[in-house]
């Protein structure tokens, strides 16, 4: 009569024990809905502030752009070549 | 206690038989309905779009990619001082106040005011603290170098369903490429709507859009655009459309035309101008196909460049028709070389005559002449050629200095590959490869068409074409230091039936270094009015742009020759 007792109080016991984890993970994990609001909103944020970079890099870097500045700062397209490959216009014959 | 019992059992089966009744109708006729009110309460459908590729050149950098804008949208019933707030809106938006201010007249919750707002804008309206005018996040394709290369780009716009679709070019072509698949999303959310972390998932997977790597050069495409337009104005064209290609892989290192249009702002443009001349428009070649029929008759050993024409001391006549040299200046016993040196129309009547009109149309067949070339760009014309039945000899004789058949740029320089890559002519190709959204880089490798002309009938060609360059009708303005291969084109065109004696097409077509080619350009000029003659329009241009590339290449000069 003492071991069916004995098994029926572990398997009570057991009960319990499972339905407190239950409520600790349950209480851990319920607010884990807002963390993830805010790291999908700091993705985002991250997102966007990536790609508005890019596009001031790639406005930047725009050769249309560079032109422009580099005409409104007074220079200008170079029409000689230097070839430093040729002999210097020394004692050249004529 | 028998009816008794009875009864009871009669009560408690009816009350049983309707449980079962209404069970069966929530559960199995409005299951469907039922279900899906209960999953809206927990669960919502979220669709990813996904991200269009990016286009770019061969140096890595985005020509073409997404941006980040926005919807300024207003609630008018939260909006206090309307015609302030319209005035204020309207100056950050640059719409007129009278329309922001009818639309906050009306008698809604929400009314559209501006679509495709940059961050800087939305940040200015920010600033001002307005009440009821909010932003919606959407993404525009961005054109950074725009408007160069505005006609091989193509551009995005909205297909029936209001989604975004490249027309023409390579937003056209590449279209199921770049735009990937968009994904649904199903978030699982508490009572309170926030989204339960376990419960989310994506029921279909958006995939995003493939990029291109092109073969196209942005240092060689931004010159040949500046030499291009400053041509264009120089010379009184009504357009004008160049192209620079790798003669060795077929490859496409620039392609411009003007006038042209902004990808940015396609819609305000005329629709002539988002066709591709250089793919579209069909012209007579005149004489840059001189070295096309030339090279066919030395490749069947019919005539060799010191062979001597015993026709040319004046016009040649076929049946009512003279054709005459473009000078009327004529050369007895011209050699070979010579005929495409001075361009000289009877000369080409001759070559002709001993090529024959069967071999000179497989020839064209192999050069490509009339067939599609593969580019791969929407919109590729093809002007086919007349079965051989339907040429007379009058027919065969223009064809020889290239007029009366027509062609397009994109057609012409791929028949010159295999003049300038040892006989083998090339697939045009724009796009070099592949880049997958995980960083996999697939190739698209050179693809040979045909051998029309032998490596041997290539070189003697090349030589003569340099010849041409060096003292020929452009020598006055080749690059000296120099070894390229080029001919003029002066070719009239048809109007009502006859050829306009003062309206011309102007071209010059060429590559460099002869000996071993880095790049095959070609320059078409649309009516230039200074000069109708290509050796005066269209070669000044090609030399001050192959310059400007040979330069960038750090090709040197060779000092001896000056």
């Amino acid at each position: 009569m003492k071991k069916p007792i004995l098994i029926l109080s572990l398997l009570g016991c057991i009960i319990v024990v499972l339905a407190l984890v239950r409520i600790t993970l349950v209480n851990s994990i319920s607010t884990n809905g807002i963390k993830l609001v805010d790291i999908q909103n700091q993705i985002g944020a991250y997102k966007k502030q990536n790609e508005l970079l890019k596009e001031k890099y790639l406005m930047a870097a725009a050769y249309t752009s560079i032109s422009a500045k580099a005409e409104s700062l007074g220079f200008v397209p170079v029409k000689s070549q230097v070839d430093l490959s040729a002999p210097m216009p020394l004692a050249r014959a004529q | 206690m028998n009816w008794r019992y009875r009864m009871t059992l009669l009560f408690f089966l009816l009350v049983f038989g309707l449980i079962i009744c209404r069970l069966f109708y929530w559960q199995v006729v409005r299951a469907q309905e039922l279900s899906a009110i209960g999953q809206a309460q927990y669960d919502r459908q979220v669709t990813t779009i996904a991200q269009r590729g990016e286009i770019k050149t061969s140096d890595g950098f985005s020509i073409a990619a997404d941006k980040l804008a926005y919807l300024v949208y207003a609630n008018p019933k939260v909006v206090k001082d309307k015609d302030e707030e319209s005035d204020t809106l309207g100056k950050l938006l640059d719409i007129k106040s009278a329309t922001i201010s009818a639309l906050l007249s009306r008698d809604k919750f929400w009314v559209p005011l501006k679509v495709n707002v940059d961050n800087s804008v939305k940040e200015k309206i920010e600033a001002k603290k307005i009440p009821g005018v909010g932003f919606q996040d959407e993404t525009v394709r961005f054109y950074p170098e725009a408007p160069m290369a505005a006609s091989l780009l193509g551009f995005v716009g909205k297909d029936e369903n209001g989604g975004n679709k490249g027309y023409f070019g390579l937003e056209g072509y590449y279209d199921r490429q770049l735009r990937g698949k968009d994904g649904t999303s199903i978030v699982v959310h508490d009572a309170a709507g926030q989204p339960i972390l376990a419960k989310m998932n994506d029921s279909t997977m958006k995939v995003d859009g493939r990029s291109l790597l092109l073969h196209i050069d942005r240092r060689i495409q931004f010159l040949l655009d500046n030499e291009l337009k400053n041509g264009i104005a120089k010379y009184g064209a009504q357009n004008g459309m160049a192209i620079v290609m790798d003669p060795k892989t077929g490859g496409v290192l620039a392609m411009s035309s003007f006038p042209s249009f902004d990808p940015r702002s396609f819609q305000n443009y005329n629709e002539s101008l988002y066709k591709n001349p250089l793919i579209s428009f069909a012209y007579e070649p005149g004489s840059t196909f001189k070295p096309i029929v030339m090279a066919a008759a030395m490749n069947e050993g019919l005539v060799k460049p010191e062979t001597q024409c015993d026709i040319c001391a004046g016009p040649v006549k076929i049946g009512s028709y003279d054709i005459k040299t473009w000078d009327d200046k004529y050369f007895p016993n011209i050699s070979m070389t010579d005929i495409i040196v001075h361009s000289d129309n009877t000369g080409m009547v001759y070559t002709g005559r001993k090529l024959g009109m069967t071999k000179m149309l497989s020839y064209f067949d192999k050069f490509g002449i009339g067939d599609s070339t593969g580019i791969d760009l929407q919109g590729e014309v093809y002007p086919s050629l007349r079965p051989e039945s339907e040429w007379y000899p009058i027919d065969q004789a223009t064809a020889t200095f290239g007029q009366g058949l027509t062609v397009t740029p994109i057609d012409l320089i791929t028949a010159f590959t295999a003049i300038a890559n040892s006989g083998q002519r090339m697939e045009p190709h724009v796009v070099a490869a592949v880049q997958t959204p995980d960083g996999q880089t697939i190739p698209i490798p050179p693809k040979k068409l045909d051998q029309p002309i032998s490596p041997q009938t290539a070189k003697v060609m090349t030589e003569i074409m340099v010849k041409a360059v060096n003292d020929g009708e452009s020598s006055w303005t080749r690059i000296k230091g120099y070894r390229i291969a080029g001919k003029t084109g002066t070719a009239q065109i048809p109007v009502e039936g006859h050829y306009d004696p003062n309206k011309t097409i102007a071209s010059f077509i060429g590559f460099a270094p002869a000996d071993d080619p880095k790049f095959l350009m070609l320059v078409v000029l649309n009516r230039p009015s200074t000069s109708i003659y290509g050796a005066e329009t269209a070669a000044p241009i090609f030399f001050d742009a192959a310059k400007n590339i040979l330069n960038y290449y750090g090709i040197p000069a060779d000092p001896s020759d000056e």
